[in-house]
């Protein structure tokens, strides 16, 4: 007789049978701890180098990092915020992800009130707007993992909150307050820039100059079709850095394969890249090959890993060689389908999509879109972008048109093709 | 007025029952002869004021004993001040349902059944035509008396009541203002309907010929089922009635319905529209061949207005001059329908006027027109019951001359009145009304003209909300042109805001759209625009081939002014592009 029990046994040996104690692969990096992250987080050594270079100064800078969904910006933006928690211990860093109905002072002010959990003060901001302010918050000092489980709560954007009164004076008084302790000033990183309305950002940013150009160093990120756009352009002068961050380049990512395996082997540590134990359970080809259909985008190559992995471990795997990658990829278009849930207009513009090979607003024709009930390409922009962010599509780096193609995954068994 | 603390002026019930009882002297003595009453209203007008109003019930409590007897007097009263043209008609009014109310205290349901129902009848009447108070409560008080008298004229008992009271009551729906109006319309025509089961044209001709005149206005203004055809449908009831109601036996119906004939002719779809308005002229002026001012100065003023609607849509004849015509009709009906007397009436023909001067102001392009049209029609709202046609109409208007006074102004204030009307005709109109559309799209359209002209001005997050709202709205409408020139002013609008990549995609929609429309001056603009944006961008080539493209087509459509302003962009882009490949050879 099975128990339930047992079941669990033989899915958590599936998983030993391939020499990890888990799978290492996630969505987010607000997932990982920031020791965690430290181990798998690979490459972007210059775009890393140009922010720390601002750090050297004694003036308050504005970074801007932008790209694409998935490319890897919130953990960029966390892993400069753990180097510098290590390197700048006088520093206070605060990270957020951009709550919707909030402008900036209000996010930057929640941002350093949480991090100032000793501070009376900071505590009754909170506290005025809604936000609760338990003991557990009290008690984590310079725990980096406890700083981004609560941008993880934020970015669920389901906290009522109220904005704050004054929200720009409380925050230049807050940054008074801290000034005292963190003499080596205050680190405000704001996420996720792009997931409001792009002409409400523009507005808020407008709006926000004062605060931005004030006595805080500013992290922001967004995504290049966003705010970004016009930002680079309209708001001149406001950022000291633009960073964008591209797909990485095929060594990276075989580098990062490695480091995330190597978080999760059992008794095999091994990074050397010319060493083939490095990246097992792979092999070195399947590894490649992996790598290649990543794409060099960060978020694709942790959704793969994950469907490669548990499918391996239902197979029954010990190794991950060609053929066996081959088989766990055809799961891999599948999957995504199924997890993006897409409702019937979704479903048709990505059957067009697979029909045409790609789509822009400088190729696609009235005959494309009528039958979908539109007249124009931005009615569509924004279901191609939530077949982006499924990973079910993505944009090809073009200045002189929007471009969208599918995906390139292998073929599952039994898929229908569209007629 | 009377002036307290001077001589001796008699306590105001004293008076007042000295009226009545003359009144009902007279009443004995004409056998309620309708000019006679007439005539005997005329000699005691000044005696017709607020304070016969205020002292009617307490005279007629004074007189008890006679208190049965007094009630058939009350109701005459009631119904000959109301059907009496001079005066303050208000008051009269006010008067009239005083009496009725009197009544109803001597007539009451159980003792006098039908008397009783017959007053309600009366008050419904009352209240359809009342002035004082809100009209649209009066309007459902209207109805509820209509309701209760046929209570007890039911159709078993009192068949020939019964049907009075339906097409009393079709009366009152046709013009109720709560609730859909297409419902309303909808209860009218089956009120006239139930009436004419009994005034059939065999047994009632005369009643008949009414509740086909009524059907006819119904229909005309029927918002449910093809709007063409219910048109002819009123056309044909009219012409019905026309066949009982000769000029030599009813004169007065006669010209009522030649006159709202006319009306239906004016507005009808089917057949040529040049013709039907000479059709319509023609009608209005046999009807004012009975209608004279003297006699029947209402009626005469309306087919006045009428006629001014018509010469102001007039298809024959020199334009300039059959607006003056209108406007001349206009001013003619102004002089009876007055603020005080007629508010209603009053307010619709100002905003009649007020159109017409618009529509001189597009021919003479004279900017005092369309100042005029704004402050009638603005007085005209202050007046007009929300949620009737007539305000609907005048909210419409009033967008359409704010929007129109932009043109001359350039303050986008004027767009901000014009959107602000626009939306309250788009409130109150039914969602199902013929005229909706039109009003519909004036909305995004409007917006979209404010919102790049907003941007222009540096207050992007409003300006581009309103252009993206009227573009979201747009898309999902039926005209393709104005959508197709919001996409082209969004565009427009993130050119200007360097927001190069939105520029370019707007504009290429701009484009695909007016390719498909194959709207030439459309192609022309957006290439412009992409060739503009792709130089800025850094895609000389591909910039450079939509700049000669639009400049092709500008040449083409003899524009030469935009051909040439854009040459000098061209001229710029080729010589940087011509730099690179020279670049691209030495490299
Ligand atoms: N340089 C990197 N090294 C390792 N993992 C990365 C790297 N960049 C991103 N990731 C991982 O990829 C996933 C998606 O990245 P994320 O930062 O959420 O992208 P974005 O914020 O741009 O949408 C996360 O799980 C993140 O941890
Ligand atoms: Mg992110």
């Amino acid at each position: 007789m099975t128990t339930a029990d047992d079941i669990f046994d033989r899915s958590a040996n599936n998983i030993r049978r391939l020499g990890l104690k888990e799978i290492p692969f996630t969505e987010s990096p607000i997932a990982l701890n920031s020791e965690t992250l430290r181990c798998v987080f690979t490459g972007r050594e210059g775009e890393l180098e140009k922010a720390f270079n601002q750090f050297q100064s004694r003036d308050r800078r504005r970074i801007l990092v932008y790209g694409r969904i998935g490319i890897g910006k919130s953990a960029f933006l966390l892993e400069v915020l753990s180097v510098l928690r290590r390197k700048r211990p006088k520093m206070l860093t605060a990270y957020i992800s951009l709550p919707s109905d909030l402008d900036l002072a209000t996010t930057a002010l929640i941002a350093v009130a949480r991090e100032m959990p000793d501070d009376d003060w900071a505590l009754r901001q909170l506290h005025q707007m809604g936000i609760p302010t338990t003991k557990p918050m009290k008690e984590r000092t310079t725990e980096a993992s406890a700083t981004m489980g609560f941008g993880a709560k934020l970015s669920e954007k389901d906290l009522p909150m109220t904005k704050a009164q004054y929200a720009t004076v409380s925050l230049e008084t807050l940054l008074e307050r801290a000034s005292e302790k963190y003499p080596e000033g205050v680190v405000i990183a704001i996420d996720d820039l792009d997931k409001q309305n792009p002409s409400v950002v523009r507005q808020m940013m407008h709006d926000a100059q004062g605060i931005l150009k004030g006595r805080a160093w500013f992290l922001l990120t967004g995504h290049p079709t966003g705010i970004t756009g016009d930002l680079l352009t309209s708001e001149r002068g406001l950022f000291d850095l633009q960073l964008e961050l591209k797909e990485l380049d095929r060594e990276t990512t075989y580098r990062m394969l490695i480091n995330y395996l190597n978080t999760a082997r059992i008794d095999n540590e091994c990074k050397d890249l010319q060493d083939p134990r490095s990246v097992l359970p792979f092999v070195p080809e399947a590894a490649r090959r992996f790598c290649q259909v990543s794409l060099g985008k960060p978020r694709l190559f942790n959704r793969l890993g994950n469907t490669v992995l548990s499918r391996a471990a239902e197979l029954q795997e010990q190794l991950i060689t060609q053929t066996v990658l081959e088989e766990c990829l055809k799961v891999a278009a599948p999957t995504l389908l199924q997890r993006a849930a897409l409702n019937v207009q979704e479903e048709r513009v990505r059957i067009l999509l697979q029909q045409r090979g790609s789509l822009s607003d400088d190729t696609i024709t009235m005959a494309d879109l009528e039958p979908l009930g539109f007249r124009s390409f931005v009615d569509i922009v924004p279901i191609l972008e939530r077949l982006e962010e499924a990973d079910l599509a993505h944009q090809l780096d073009r200045g002189d048109a929007k471009v969208f193609a599918p995906i390139p995954l292998p073929p599952a068994d039994d898929e229908v093709l569209p007629e | 007025m009377g002036k307290k603390g001077f001589g001796q002026s008699e306590p105001p019930t004293r008076q007042a029952k000295k009226f009545l009882l003359a009144f009902m002297r007279c009443m004995a003595e004409t056998q309620e002869d309708r000019d006679r009453v007439h005539n005997f209203f005329k000699s005691h007008q000044a005696q017709l004021n607020e304070s016969l109003l205020e002292a009617l019930p307490l005279v007629v409590q004074k007189l008890t004993p006679e208190r049965e007897e007094i009630a058939p007097f009350l109701l005459t009263f009631g119904n000959s001040i109301q059907q009496f043209p001079l005066g303050d008609r208000m008051l009269n009014l006010e008067l009239s349902i005083a009496a009725y109310q009197e009544c109803l205290k001597i007539y009451t349901r159980e003792n006098f059944p039908q008397d009783w129902a017959g007053v309600q009848n009366n008050l419904g009447i009352a209240y359809h035509a009342r002035i004082k108070g809100e009209r649209a409560e009066n309007l459902e008080r209207s109805i509820g008396f209509h309701q209760q008298a046929l209570q007890v004229y039911t159709r078993e008992h009192f068949p020939e009541k019964w049907a009075r009271a339906q097409n009393n009551l079709g009366n009152a729906y046709g013009d109720r203002i709560e609730g859909e109006r297409s419902e309303n319309l909808e209860r009218s025509i089956v009120a006239y309907q139930q009436a004419m089961q009994v005034y059939t044209r065999e047994h009632f001709l005369k009643k008949w010929a009414m509740a086909q005149n009524n059907l006819g206005n119904t229909y005309r203004e029927r918002i449910k089922g093809d709007r063409g055809e219910n048109l002819e449908q009123s056309i044909v009831a009219y012409q019905q009635a026309l066949q009982v109601y000769t000029r030599e036996h009813f004169p007065e119906k006669w010209a009522g319905s030649q006159n709202n004939l006319g009306i239906a002719y004016r507005e009808r779809i089917k057949g040529e529209r040049a013709e039907n308005l000479e059709r319509a002229i023609a009608a209005y002026q046999q009807a004012l061949q009975v209608r004279t001012r003297e006699h029947f100065p209402q009626d005469w003023a309306m087919t006045q207005n009428n006629l001014g609607t018509a010469y102001g849509e007039r298809i024959k004849g020199e334009r300039g001059e059959n607006l003056e015509q209108a406007i001349a009709f206009y001013q003619q009906a102004a002089k009876v329908f007055s603020r005080d007397a007629f508010p209603q009436q009053w307010a619709k023909n100002q905003s009649d006027l007020a159109e017409t001067l618009m529509k001189r102001a597009s021919l003479t392009n004279k900017i005092d027109d369309l100042d005029s049209a704004i402050t009638l029609l603005k007085a005209s709202l202050e007046v007009a019951a929300s949620g009737t046609p007539y305000f609907i109409d005048s909210q419409y208007r009033l967008g359409n001359a704010f929007s129109r006074y932009y043109e001359y102004t350039q303050n986008p204030a004027d767009l901000q009145q014009a959107l602000q009307a626009y939306k309250i005709a788009l409130e109150a109109i039914d969602p199902e009304h013929y005229d909706r559309k039109q009003i519909w799209q004036a909305l995004p359209t409007t917006q979209s003209i404010l919102g790049s002209r907003l941007v222009r001005d540096g207050r992007w997050q409003e300006g581009l909300q309103l252009l993206l709202n009227s573009i979201n709205q747009l898309s999902r409408g039926d005209d393709f042109y104005a959508h197709a020139n919001a996409l082209f002013q969004t565009g427009k609008a993130h050119e200007f805001l360097s927001d190069w990549d939105n520029a370019r995609l707007y504009y290429r929609d701009a484009l695909r759209l007016y390719e498909h429309l194959k709207d030439e001056l459309g192609i022309a603009q957006s290439r412009a625009g992409l060739g503009g944006v792709l130089v800025s961008q850094g895609y000389l080539e591909k910039g450079l081939a939509e700049l000669a493209k639009a400049q092709e087509i500008y040449q083409h459509l003899q524009k030469p002014n935009k051909a040439a302003e854009l040459d000098r962009l061209y001229q710029l882009a080729k010589r940087a592009w011509e730099q690179q490949l020279s670049n691209e050879v030495y490299v």
